[in-house]
């Protein structure tokens, strides 16, 4: 190091306008030397190369499953017999594919789905933003109340409540006032049971209240008020995320006169939109993929819902049908292939839709501020 | 003059006053408008429906010519569920073991992840996008379709194994029988082998957990200012000593954050053991099913909400908040 510079660089002159510098250089072979042959790089490298493998052999094992179902999918049935056979098809058929898009009427499928999901999301996501806004903004008597049961309704688990909310949903009803009017309410004592059977102000189909069993009333009512599958978590976050916007930007907002919900609306939801989009992409795959709270309310007449796929009747799938008889008593595999591929399919649109905004999905948390 | 002025002050203070106060009045009004949607759902639908819910595990429902008749009968529910046949007891202390292995390898796993995904490489969006996929696919249908059996195999097959249910398991019996010899040979207690050996034999199980916790640790990550480890670093520290003095207390909150969300997360999913009892005895067709399963649910809740103070209590003390002036 010491030698190069107490030589003094050569000047030549090449030409009228241009001269040379020469600099006596350490030769390349020991400026390589000391680059790379030194601990510290060996150190990196070595790190390199086990986190490359560690991060590809997550990946492997997130991949796998796809792979595996995907070629299976692609399996004719007597693959399934073969033992020989393991992942890559000897036989190609689409056969499942068909008996999925042409039996069980995907697109159909799909396009009710996404009308539902994309209704729900767009409801969980402003009525979270709300709920966040309330909770991170303004301090009122009970604030910390209603956090602490935003954060019960993730706790409970949905399970253990089934039959009550299917009673709640199959009686809808404000505190008996329907039933009341319909003249449905009875208090075990005659004269004034009487007097309440009288009572017909509303139609008899509000007796026990309305039954919202069997239609959309019921995951619509949960999603405009917050309380759908894991929302929650949406209104944690953005509660976070609102926490991290500067007060000095409402109180301008005020200044110039706008209410707080304009402000809401025409200040803080433009600039919160990578955020908004994270939540939507939460919400819409959710409730896309959600089984539990459809199958409740659906549970008398299901409609066809990407969620029902894998459910299907037999009896349906008539391209498959006598295959998938005749491989009964076998080790199940090609039912399973085709279970599995009913699960691809239902996710596929979703998985799709990930590739494209998968982006947008950590900028939003990234931005949310959710520290502190 | 100056009389004036004072008498105009006092008469113009309490004024001020009063405004001031009207304003967070209307604050707070305003923010009982936001919450409005939440709060009107929570009183006639959620409350409700967490009220009859509870009432099913005290009572018993006998429907008579239309009317609903209530019976109570303390709990005899609670009573049936912990001594009968259905062995809840003994599910909720499997859930409960399930879940003391599966939270800190699951936090840990995630944290690591997390911490390698925020380096600088070629291929991190792609990697990201790979570990993000379990978040939005492994919930509801697929989740529901991996935990059922098909065919004549019987148990539930895991996915991604080629091999069948008995060579699956020589397999992993291989590797555990590897694992617990290294792991002795290097002289660890046996506690630490089984630990080891069985977070390697359900690591997918584990990978396809940590979605949301690895994004929610990434965003601490990113939070933390760059000039921090310029600084540790002109300092002279090295990697090691900076992840233990600055990375791990500035993403100590998200830990506790994390370390919450496992827990509620992964009590609450279909998957697990408790869960599944639970649902079983509400499909279950005799007709006290439905209420011995709400009462089970109910002392479930309490358990897990039990474990999360605890948790959260032991946590918060160790947690580090950065002050920001």
């Amino acid at each position: 190091m010491t030698n190069h510079m107490d030589n003094k660089p050569q000047v030549m002159r090449e030409s009228k306008n241009k001269i040379r510098v020469d600099f006596e250089r350490t030769s390349l072979k020991e400026r390589l030397k000391a680059k790379y042959l030194s601990s510290y790089f060996a150190k990196n490298v070595l790190w390199y190369i086990f986190r490359l493998l560690l991060l590809i052999g997550i990946a492997f094992v997130i991949l796998k499953p796809f792979y595996t179902i995907v070629m299976r999918s692609f399996m004719e049935a007597s693959n399934f017999v073969d033992d020989t056979v393991v992942n890559v098809p000897r036989a190609f058929s689409a056969l499942i594919y068909k008996s999925i898009i042409v039996d069980l009427e995907y697109f159909k499928v799909f396009f009710l789905t996404l009308a539902l999901s994309l209704g729900c999301a767009l409801l969980q996501t402003f009525s979270c933003a709300l709920v966040g806004y309330g909770l991170a903004k303004f301090k009122f008597r009970g604030s910390k109340a209603i956090f602490f049961l935003v954060i019960l309704t993730l706790a409970i688990p949905h399970g253990t409540m089934q039959s009550a909310i299917f009673y709640r949903f199959q009686h809808l009803d404000i505190f008996g006032i329907f039933n009341f009017l319909a003249g449905g309410a009875r208090t075990g004592i005659e004269g004034i049971d009487a007097i309440l059977a009288k009572i017909k102000i509303l139609p008899d189909t509000f007796v026990g209240g309305i039954s919202t069993i069997s239609s959309v009333v019921p995951i619509l009512l949960l999603s405009i008020t917050g309380l759908a599958f894991k929302n929650g978590l949406y209104i944690f976050l953005l509660r976070q995320f609102f926490r991290g916007v500067p007060d000095e930007l409402e109180e301008s907002a005020y200044l110039d006169g706008a209410n707080t919900f304009r402000t809401f609306v025409q200040v803080i939801l433009p600039l919160s939109v990578p955020m908004l989009i994270t939540v939507f992409l939460f919400a819409f795959c959710w409730q896309w993929t959600d089984d539990f709270y459809l199958q409740l309310f659906f549970s008398v007449n299901p409609p066809q819902l990407m969620s029902y796929l894998p459910n299907f009747n037999l009896g349906d799938m008539t391209t498959i049908a006598t295959i998938w008889t005749q491989e009964t008593g076998s080790s199940g595999k090609y039912q399973q292939a085709v279970l599995y591929a009913c699960g691809l399919m239902a996710c596929a649109p979703l998985i799709v839709l990930y590739l494209f905004c998968q982006r947008h999905l950590v900028q939003g948390i990234e931005r949310s501020g959710i520290v502190g | 003059m100056t009389d004036q002025v004072k008498v105009s002050a006092a008469k113009t203070a309490p004024q001020k006053k009063k405004k001031i106060a009207s304003l967070d009045r209307k604050k707070a009004r305003a923010g009982w408008i936001f919450v409005l949607p939440f709060v009107i759902g929570l009183v006639f639908i959620y409350l409700p429906i967490v009220w009859e819910s509870i009432s099913y595990s005290f009572y018993n429902y006998t429907t008579v010519d239309g009317i609903v008749n209530k019976e109570f009968v303390g709990f005899t529910h609670y009573n049936t569920a912990l001594t009968g046949s259905a062995q809840f007891a003994q599910s909720l202390l499997t859930g409960l073991q399930e879940m003391a292995f599966d939270i800190p390898a699951i936090l840990i796993f995630s944290l690591f992840v997390a911490v390698i995904l925020n380096q600088k490489m070629v291929g991190r969006a792609a990697f990201r996008a790979i570990f993000f996929l379990p978040v939005v696919v492994s919930t509801g249908i697929m989740e529901s379709i991996m935990s059922t059996s098909y065919g004549a195999s019987g148990g539930s097959l895991e996915l991604g194994t080629e091999a069948s249910a008995t060579e699956k398991l020589e397999s992993t019996m291989a590797l555990e029988v590897l694992l617990a010899s290294i792991f002795e040979g290097l002289g660890f207690g046996t506690g630490l082998v089984t630990y080891i050996s069985s977070a390697v034999a359900s690591i997918s199980n584990i990978i396809n957990r940590s979605g949301v916790q690895i994004l929610i640790f990434l965003a601490a990550l990113q939070s933390i200012s760059p000039a921090i480890y310029e600084s540790c670093q002109i300092d002279g520290a090295t990697s090691w000593e900076t992840f233990w003095k600055i990375t791990f207390p500035m993403v100590s909150p998200m830990i506790l954050v994390n370390a919450v969300y496992t827990i509620i997360d992964s009590f609450t999913t279909d998957s697990n053991t408790v869960m599944k009892v639970i649902n079983n005895m509400y499909m279950n067709p005799k007709s006290d099913g439905r209420y011995v399963s709400a009462a089970m649910g109910w002392m479930y809740f309490l358990v897990v909400l039990l474990i999360v103070g605890v948790v959260a209590g032991i946590f918060s003390a160790y947690v580090f908040y950065q002050r920001r002036d």
